[in-house]
């Protein structure tokens, strides 16, 4: 058969019968994609699943059904929980912690990458690499000097001595991230702000600082989290159980020799919750800041 | 300094030891130097596994977000909660799913793999903790190798694509040959913050398995914790060991900074 004898409907028919082709092979594209992102969301929030789900059994239930969902809710083992461990006064040792660490991060960084970012002054690039390279150097490596550092301070027992190595230890994040934002602002801002007569500082102050708002959100949640989970430092520098914080007080919950686990959940839950809330109210400047520290 | 003696912290005075805590602890101590070599190999495995494991999942998983449109915003945030939430409370979570009766063997006995559950749970047994806590360690990290890499995939072109399919490019061969090479700063990025991060990461140790059973989970990080802070403390052999530790991760950084400034 030569090419002649094809009539335009056939045509027509072979164009349809393709497009039906192309259709099933998109669906079955779609379906594996929807699929394989399905997965890892349940991997993903298999975890909390489990947590909320210990946290609503009883302790017989719990051991006979460790899955999720399946038993009739109680809400008896929260109530046993916030008696077990006092968690209102666990909840403010926390937001203690957490609140101090990120009102002095916010004070202290965005000016530092502020300086790093705008500023002239000699060796920046060297000191700069120093902050950066602190990022390497093991946690452990400097914990032993930090303990030691609050005990000789006289910090020993009090919020500081937590706050004060967690905001230093977050310097080369931060300024990283602030740099990186305050290097996206156009100069010709900085040009203006200074033709009109604005010293150094006013200008950070009222025109980087505010314009950074995105930056300065991911770095609060960045802060926040990091103190709010922070168990090795508080059990090192504090032996009073009126000063705990929720991570420390969840590790007494295991401390008995026949483990509770649907109160280990609920405890867990009760420190996770708060930082899921924060997340999703800002996760989008959360995300934004993230992204464009990497841009930048 | 504290490198240099034996001190266990409460005493009044140190005994000056000069580098003995050194030699000891590469070789010269039959005690400890087993101890740094076991907890050495430990932390190798992490530092192959995790920084391997992650991009790789991180990519697959951007690269399907990127090709759907619904419910984008809602995958991404679900898929990063593991990321901020990383802490002492969903370590015990996962504690929780792999003790003997907990929901991970639950899971393998139901769909009918029951010769992968484990009597003992995962984190009792030699042959399984370390997978077990590599695995947490994974789960935490993918979300940020995904976000850098929706970064990445958004600043290509649409246009360079487009130009690939026109040349008649399948979608395999597209990412492979094109999206790939282009998003490899990114990938260098990721590998080398999860090869420090499974050098120095000793908390989820700490926290899910101490090390145990049978040292099978001491990582470096962690031999170094268990010094410093252990039931019979030294904090000289903490801070020699601590010392090494800082030393490795340098050279480590140099390198790294070396092949991203290569790669750019």
């Amino acid at each position: 058969m030569n090419t002649a004898s094809i009539t335009p409907r056939d045509t027509v028919r072979r164009k349809s019968a393709l497009t039906a082709g192309q259709r099933t092979a998109k669906v079955t594209s779609r379906l594996i994609v929807g699929s394989l992102l399905a997965v890892y969301a349940v991997v993903s929030i298999f975890p909390f699943a489990v947590m909320v789900g210990g946290a609503l059994k009883t302790n017989q239930q719990i051991i006979s059904n460790p899955l999720p969902f399946t038993s009739p809710p109680t809400l008896q083992t929260l109530a046993d929980t916030f008696d077990a461990l006092n968690v209102p006064l666990l909840l403010f040792n926390s937001l203690v912690l957490a609140i101090g660490a990120c009102l002095l991060v916010l004070l202290v960084y965005p000016l530092a990458g502020y300086a790093f970012a705008v500023l002239r002054f000699p060796f920046k690039r060297t000191i700069f690499a120093v902050f950066v390279g602190v990022l390497f150097v093991p946690g452990v490596t400097v914990l032993l000097p930090v303990v030691i550092l609050d005990q000789n301070l006289g910090l020993y027992g009090s919020p500081l001595a937590v706050i004060l190595p967690h905001v230093n230890g977050s310097a080369a994040i931060a300024i990283i991230l602030m740099r990186a934002y305050y290097a996206t602002i156009p100069t010709e801002l900085h040009e203006a702000a200074v033709l009109d007569g604005c010293s150094e500082f006013s200008i950070f102050a009222r025109i980087y600082f505010p314009l950074s708002r995105s930056a300065l959100i991911t770095l609060t949640i960045l802060t926040f989290v990091g103190s709010w989970n922070e168990y090795v430092l508080p059990v090192l520098t504090n032996d009073d159980p009126n000063r705990f914080p929720l991570p420390v007080g969840l590790q007494s919950l295991l401390s008995s020799n026949v483990v509770q686990w649907n109160q280990v959940m609920a405890a867990a839950l009760i420190i996770v919750v708060p930082i899921i809330i924060l997340f999703v109210f800002l996760q989008r400047y959360f995300i934004n800041g993230l992204q464009g520290s990497v841009k930048g | 300094m504290l490198s240099f003696a034996r001190w266990d912290g409460f005493s009044p005075d140190w005994q000056w030891t000069g580098l003995s805590n050194y030699t000891d602890l590469l070789g010269g101590d039959i005690a400890r130097s087993p101890q740094v070599v076991n907890a050495a190999a430990q932390t190798l495995v992490g530092m192959v596994v995790v920084p391997i494991a992650v991009p790789l999942i991180g990519l697959l998983l951007a690269l399907l977000l990127n090709s759907i449109r619904r419910m984008r915003a809602l995958m991404r945030t679900v898929y990063f909660l593991p990321y901020v939430t990383t802490g002492i409370a969903v370590f015990y979570a996962w504690r929780f799913m792999y003790e003997p009766n907990g929901a991970v063997n639950g899971i393998l006995n139901a769909v009918g793999l029951d010769f992968l559950s484990q009597p003992d749970g995962f984190l009792g047994n030699v042959n399984t903790a370390l997978g077990a806590v590599v695995v947490v360690q994974v789960w935490s990290a993918v979300p940020i190798a995904m976000l850098l890499y929706l970064t990445g995939l958004q600043t290509i072109p649409d246009s360079v694509i487009e130009a690939a399919r026109i040349d008649g490019a399948t979608s395999a061969r597209t990412v492979w040959s094109i999206i790939l090479p282009l998003l490899n700063p990114i990938t260098a990025l990721v590998v080398i913050l999860q090869l420090r991060e499974a050098f120095q990461n000793y908390q989820v140790y700490l926290l899910m398995t101490n090390g145990g059973p049978v040292d099978s989970t001491t990582t470096l990080g962690l031999l170094t914790y268990n010094y410093g802070f252990g039931a019979p403390s030294d904090f000289g052999y903490a801070s020699a060991l601590g010392w090494m530790l800082a030393l490795a991760a340098v050279v480590l950084a140099i390198v790294s900074f070396r092949i991203l400034r290569s790669r750019q």
